[in-house]
């Protein structure tokens, strides 16, 4: 819930409003940049509805899509590992931005994580806007440089036998895990499958356990 | 080296390996303004008027203070009219004017529904 105020003045720090009451200065400025560019005609008021829309139905359930895909199809795979947005493309995902995807793939020997230590470059285009955490401090600052301790504060212990690469995005490039297939699904469905798969897993921050056998009733 | 020399080795946002505390696992739902700011971001860098590289810059260079006091979208949006103005595309008096007439649009429609509400036998 937003606190309650009077008005909004560029003089006291902003307050993030839900939707009722006096918009803040912030949100002032962005509706004013919008309709001054709008007026403009750089763009059009279509475009930016068109574009939440499109920001709306990425989600990590479209991540999930692609990586039961992936596990079931090794030829779209092996596209997926080759050029992640060259594969994206072809099932029709757009890309907001002039970026590289480099899909990361999981295995026995290597745990993948990412990053972006400079900001908050994330695969949107996959899965949506980032969690904060991704976003604050901590997490930015100490992944590089202890990324299983990081990992253990999700409760994701990698065993020392594993390697941990740590990939840390750019404006340029972004990253995106491939998990690994949890074990006992080679009878599990590819809609099935995808409903295994986390957003937090396809950071690789955590991993896909193995799906609970199914209780069995009297 | 001097006490100094981390001002120039590093940018202000470059966290990469610095001291934090642990990773608590915030999440909040993206409010309405904060998901049109990063549409309208999006839709900058399709028409190439400001790219992803030149936003990260213009968020960048916004310094230290504003990089610790503002909020992750209110950076983005003030990053987005520097650059505008640095661009020649918008000046400072123009958004200065917009706004306020934005303001004063919203107050309206509050006083508006205010009334509207009193009429209807709400206090």
């Amino acid at each position: 819930m937003s606190e309650q105020h009077a008005h909004a003045h560029g003089d006291h720090p902003p307050i993030a409003d839900a939707g009722d009451g006096m918009p803040g200065y912030y949100e002032i400025m962005e509706t004013a940049v919008r309709e001054l560019l709008l007026e403009k005609q750089l763009f059009s008021a279509d475009e930016i509805r068109r574009m939440l829309e499109v920001m709306d139905s990425r989600t990590p359930a479209l991540g999930a899509k692609i990586v039961a895909r992936a596990w079931v199809d090794p030829e779209f795979r092996a596209r997926l590992l080759a050029d992640g947005r060259a594969a994206l493309e072809e099932l029709g995902i757009s890309f907001f931005e002039d970026t590289d995807l480099i899909v990361l793939e999981n295995t026995d020997k290597i745990h993948n994580v990412i990053v972006c230590t400079l900001c908050s470059c994330y695969p949107r285009e996959i899965l949506g806007l980032p969690p904060d955490w991704y976003k604050l401090q901590p997490y930015r600052a100490r992944t590089v440089v202890e990324p299983r301790a990081v990992l253990a504060e999700f409760g994701t212990n990698i065993p020392d036998d594993v390697e941990v690469r740590v990939s840390d995005s750019t404006a340029m490039v972004r990253y995106l895990v491939l998990p690994q297939r949890p074990p006992n699904t080679e009878r599990v469905t590819e809609d099935e499958l995808a409903s295994l798969v986390t957003r937090d897993a396809m950071i690789g921050v955590t991993r896909i356990d193995a799906p609970k056998e199914k209780e069995k009733s009297r | 080296m001097t006490d100094t020399d981390r001002l120039l080795t590093r940018l202000p946002t470059e966290m990469g390996g610095l001291a934090a505390g642990p990773v608590e696992r915030l999440e909040h739902d993206y409010l309405p303004w904060e998901k049109r700011c990063h549409a309208l971001a999006n839709v900058l860098d399709v028409h190439k008027i400001i790219s992803t590289e030149e936003k990260r810059r213009g968020v960048e260079s916004l310094g230290a203070e504003i990089d610790g006091k503002l909020k992750y979208y209110e950076r983005w949006i003030v990053a987005f009219a520097n650059i505008l103005f640095q661009k020649q595309i918008l000046t400072p008096e123009e958004l200065a004017r917009k706004m306020d007439e934005v303001e004063a649009r919203f107050e309206a429609a509050l006083t508006k529904s205010a009334l509207a509400g009193e009429a209807r036998g709400h206090t």
